[in-house]
């Protein structure tokens, strides 16, 4: 499996997961070493299911997620404003464009290349099929939010989180449940203007996350941030479309690979 | 133009807004050329020639328009029209209505209503937030979902810093006063 493969191109990474978001590369996340997570899924040793999987990693874009959005559209969907100076986090201002009377200014430069990280690391644990958990405790967006996790064909957590949801699960689930690959938050805060449980525990249980940080938020647990308004309507709405998108995508480009692969490996 | 170069920054964007006030003098140059004959090829009394002496702004808007042909072609960006979507951040930020705008106290807008809960209207006008406001006394009936109403904006995110808080503390909510309903004039 690529585990394998990755493991043997670099002998020392396998047990070391660092946790720091400077490191983007796909090598470092690996998921052999999360104890909470069981891989059911067991693969066979042919060359075409080897292919399946090594075959993405190879490009760097290789769902073509750039088409997907343009600088334009998020300009229009509003993703370029940030809360007042007042509320700004210190560890948000090397994301902010500047300050325009009192409104921070978010820089779309730079959204757009952690917007792609973001989509393309979504769309390569959608086709590896892992389970992706959508969070947000923003009352207003949480139908919205809900059914486009039901419409890809992931999950979503928008209501009241539990301590130990993450860190508790084989008291609270039963034994051997299978967590989440990937966590995705549309908004970072909790209601008190506090971060969310989730990220700290996705942290602590090896859970890589991607998140939307507004100019009020804290970028520094989050595997790929992605600086951006979370308070919007049509921000929130371009979030959900372009994730709806990069997952079906995947799964899409996965059921292709495997009957491009299967009937190779059949022929041969 | 000074509220646009005032657009305080970063110190270390400090350098690429002065590009951009200097674009931003050149734009006004050019929305204010009516006089400038020697450009335009339409025109038939002027000769094919620049014989005629330039003065005065005419002289000024040739100058700048040189340096800004000069400075594009050293940035790159020669073959962008106005019309294309290769606009960057920057322009689109500059042009947009927000910063166009300036303050937005006492500025009047066009919203319009999402959501009604008994006599609250929801009303977005295209800023990060929107606002709510009472369901007015007269027309009362005409305002629901979808309705364009004008709005006179006072403040475009409600936040305060309270005694003891690290952070200000904010409402998530624009404020506005609700001026009536759009009046779409009969054709």
């Amino acid at each position: 499996m690529a585990v394998g493969l990755l493991k043997k191109a670099l002998p020392r990474l396998g047990l070391a997961v660092p946790a720091w978001p400077g490191v983007r590369c796909m090598t470092s996340r690996l998921y052999g070493t999360a104890a909470a997570q069981t891989q059911i899924h067991q693969p066979d040793n042919s060359v075409g299911s080897d292919k399946i999987l090594t075959e993405p990693l190879k490009h760097p874009d290789f769902f073509r997620l750039s088409e997907l959005f343009s600088l334009k559209d998020l300009f229009d969907a509003r993703v370029h404003l940030g809360h007042k100076i007042g509320c700004r986090h210190r560890l948000m201002e090397q994301y902010l464009f500047g300050c325009r009377l009192e409104q921070d200014i978010l820089d779309l430069d730079q959204t757009m290349e952690h917007l792609q990280q973001a989509l393309n690391f979504t769309a390569h644990v959608a086709y590896r099929r892992g389970i992706i958990l959508f969070v947000s405790r923003n009352r207003q967006f949480t139908h919205l939010i809900e059914s486009m996790a039901r419409d890809c064909g992931e999950y979503a957590h928008c209501r009241y989180w539990q301590g130990g949801l993450l860190t508790n699960a084989n008291v609270q689930y039963g034994k051997g449940v299978r967590l989440p690959d990937l966590i995705v938050f549309l908004s970072t805060l909790n209601n008190v203007f506090q971060q969310h449980v989730a990220v700290r525990d996705a942290a602590k249980m090896n859970i890589p996350t991607v998140g939307i940080v507004d100019s009020n938020c804290n970028p520094s647990l989050l595997t790929y941030p992605v600086p951006g308004n979370d308070d919007s309507g049509p921000a929130v709405e371009l979030y959900c479309k372009l994730f709806r998108m990069t997952i079906n995508r995947a799964k899409d480009k996965r059921r292709q690979m495997e009957i491009l692969y299967g009937l190779k490996s059949q022929n041969d | 133009m000074a509220a646009l170069c005032k657009a305080v920054c970063v110190a270390k964007r400090g350098a690429k807004l002065a590009r951009i006030s200097c674009r931003s003098l050149l734009a006004f140059g050019k929305l204010y050329s009516t006089g400038d004959t020697s450009e335009f090829p339409g025109n038939k009394e002027d000769t094919p020639t620049a014989e005629k002496k330039l003065s005065g702004f005419a002289a000024a808007f040739e100058l700048h328009s040189g340096l800004q042909q000069k400075h594009d072609i050293a940035a790159g960006t020669v073959g962008k029209s106005p019309g294309s979507n290769e606009h960057s951040f920057a322009t689109l930020l500059k042009q947009s209505p927000l910063v166009q705008m300036g303050t937005s106290k006492d500025k009047v807008a066009v919203g319009k209503i999402f959501h009604i809960v008994n006599n609250d209207l929801y009303v977005d006008f295209g800023g990060k937030f929107h606002c709510v406001c009472k369901r007015p006394a007269v027309d009362g009936e005409k305002y629901q979902r979808g309705s364009r109403v004008r709005l006179r904006l006072v403040d475009l995110e409600l936040t305060s810093r309270f005694l003891g808080a690290k952070t200000d503390t904010t409402l998530l909510e624009a404020d506005a006063v609700l001026l009536g309903l759009l009046e779409t004039k009969p054709k």
